[in-house]
């Protein structure tokens, strides 16, 4: 079977799941409320200096509900080792990967949808006219920490460590993403245009294109034995 | 085009884990039509066997071949085989139905809503088939299990301790299900401790130890 007809009905498996129960976007999608919602309490002082602040806030919450999701959608492949459903499949293992990759980015733009305008308001900022670019750089933002992200869950089904491996590897890993992120996000709230950011979107972009490309390649492997 | 193969074979079949061995050097051959019961005490390398013919773990050592292929054309090759494992590997959100429907979709089979409709129809799957799996006995759960390793009409058919959970009823169509594979040509082999159920279906009982084939106890 083609690879992305397999990984279609792999994420679709995954979103029928969530619809159902909406267990995952209720859980992490009221944690990354709360960090914001703490964020901005602690944090907010004025709003010249909002600006420099909420991007921190915002990744921060997009980060731990992003990890704390992705180990949730793998957590209901390792249950009833269900997983194995899709490894006796005839299809090429990289499917596996890209679907659960999809779904979990599907899920967590939807919160992301909730929590970029929740941020917007509680940090006092201007959002009109950045609201669409700002949906884009968080969009890009996620795919790179997202593809990354499952590939390691993808590991953690054979090894008992997965949370600690997932933290201790995925960060670093994507730091560089994440800090372009924050920067852009940080000029697009202290009114910078589109062009200014450019830069940063191209960077961005780069880092996806590295992390899905290098997650399809691995995950040919580390998903052959289990 | 779907591969085919009327042989599967392995030889010096070794499997490690760490330091463990789980396998320690097997020369088997299978036979299209036949029916194979393995049987041996916990840790004797039977459900290794099977997860290494299911390609879910590679050898360590050794080959197995399905007719004329290897493990190279494994993507295809698992179009071939239905495995039922101890675990039941369904997921517990969806319903009996949902999961046969999932598995027909990545088998590509065509019409996959009504394969796995007429297969719940098959096995007598009654009303709970639409029910999320979570709510089913484990006897329920096994006949869905069961069921999606046969959705596809599989060559090779792998099975470890089937009939777990299933009641004598079950069980009963569970062994004409066994002759009907074999009818039709099918490689079927079974781990199983229960030897009533083994009577009852093996052309062949092999006796594991140890990771290797030993003569069965007197």
């Amino acid at each position: 079977m083609n690879t992305l007809r397999a990984a279609w009905l792999v994420a679709l498996k995954d979103l029928q799941l969530e619809m159902r129960t909406k267990e995952i976007l209720t859980s992490t999608g009221l944690f990354a409320v709360l960090v914001v919602t703490l964020g901005s309490l602690a944090f907010y002082t004025d709003p010249v200096s909002s600006p420099n602040v909420a991007p921190g806030v915002l990744w921060i919450s997009i980060l731990f509900c992003g990890i704390l999701l992705i180990g949730r959608s793998w957590a209901l492949e390792r249950e009833n080792d269900a997983v194995f459903a899709l490894l006796l499949a005839p299809i090429p293992r990289p499917s596996i990967y890209i679907g659960k990759t999809i779904s979990a980015l599907v899920l967590l733009f939807a919160i992301e949808l909730l929590l970029v305008p929740l941020c917007l308001v509680f940090f006092q900022i201007d959002g009109s006219a950045i609201f669409v670019p700002l949906l884009a750089l968080v969009f890009l933002g996620s795919v790179g920490f997202v593809s990354t992200a499952s590939l390691f869950s993808a590991v953690g089904i054979r090894t008992r460590a997965r949370d600690l491996m997932l933290s201790v590897l995925v960060f670093p890993l994507v730091a560089p993403a994440l800090l372009a992120s924050a920067v852009a996000t940080r000029e697009l709230f202290a009114g910078a245009s589109i062009p200014e950011v450019i830069g940063w979107i191209r960077i961005l972009a780069a880092f996806d294109i590295l992390f899905v490309g290098f997650g399809v390649w691995m995950s040919r492997h580390l998903l052959a034995e289990t | 085009m779907k591969l085919d193969f009327e042989e599967v074979s392995v030889a010096g079949l070794a499997k490690s884990y760490g330091p463990t061995l789980a396998l320690a050097g097997v020369d088997l051959s299978f036979a299209a039509g036949d029916v194979t019961v393995i049987q041996g005490s916990n840790g004797s390398g039977k459900s290794t066997l099977l997860w290494l013919l299911a390609m879910l773990a590679y050898p360590t050592r050794g080959e197995i071949r399905y007719g004329r292929y290897g493990v190279s054309r494994a993507d295809e090759l698992r179009g071939r085989i239905g495995f039922v494992a101890h675990q039941l590997q369904l997921y517990p959100g969806l319903s009996g139905h949902e999961n046969l429907v999932l598995a027909a979709k990545l088998q590509g089979i065509p019409y996959a809503e009504k394969r796995a409709a007429d297969l719940c129809e098959s096995l007598s799957l009654g009303e709970y088939w639409k029910r999320p799996v979570r709510t089913y006995s484990r006897g329920q759960a096994q006949r869905v299990s069961i069921a999606r390793a046969l959705l596809h009409q599989p060559r090779l058919l792998l099975m470890d301790e089937p009939a777990t959970g299933l009641d004598v009823k079950s069980t009963a169509a569970f062994i004409e299900l066994i002759e009907e594979q074999k009818h039709e040509g099918a490689i079927v082999l079974i781990v199983t401790h229960e030897a009533k159920f083994a009577g009852s279906v093996a052309d062949r009982v092999l006796h594991m130890d140890r990771g290797r084939i030993v003569e069965p106890e007197s």
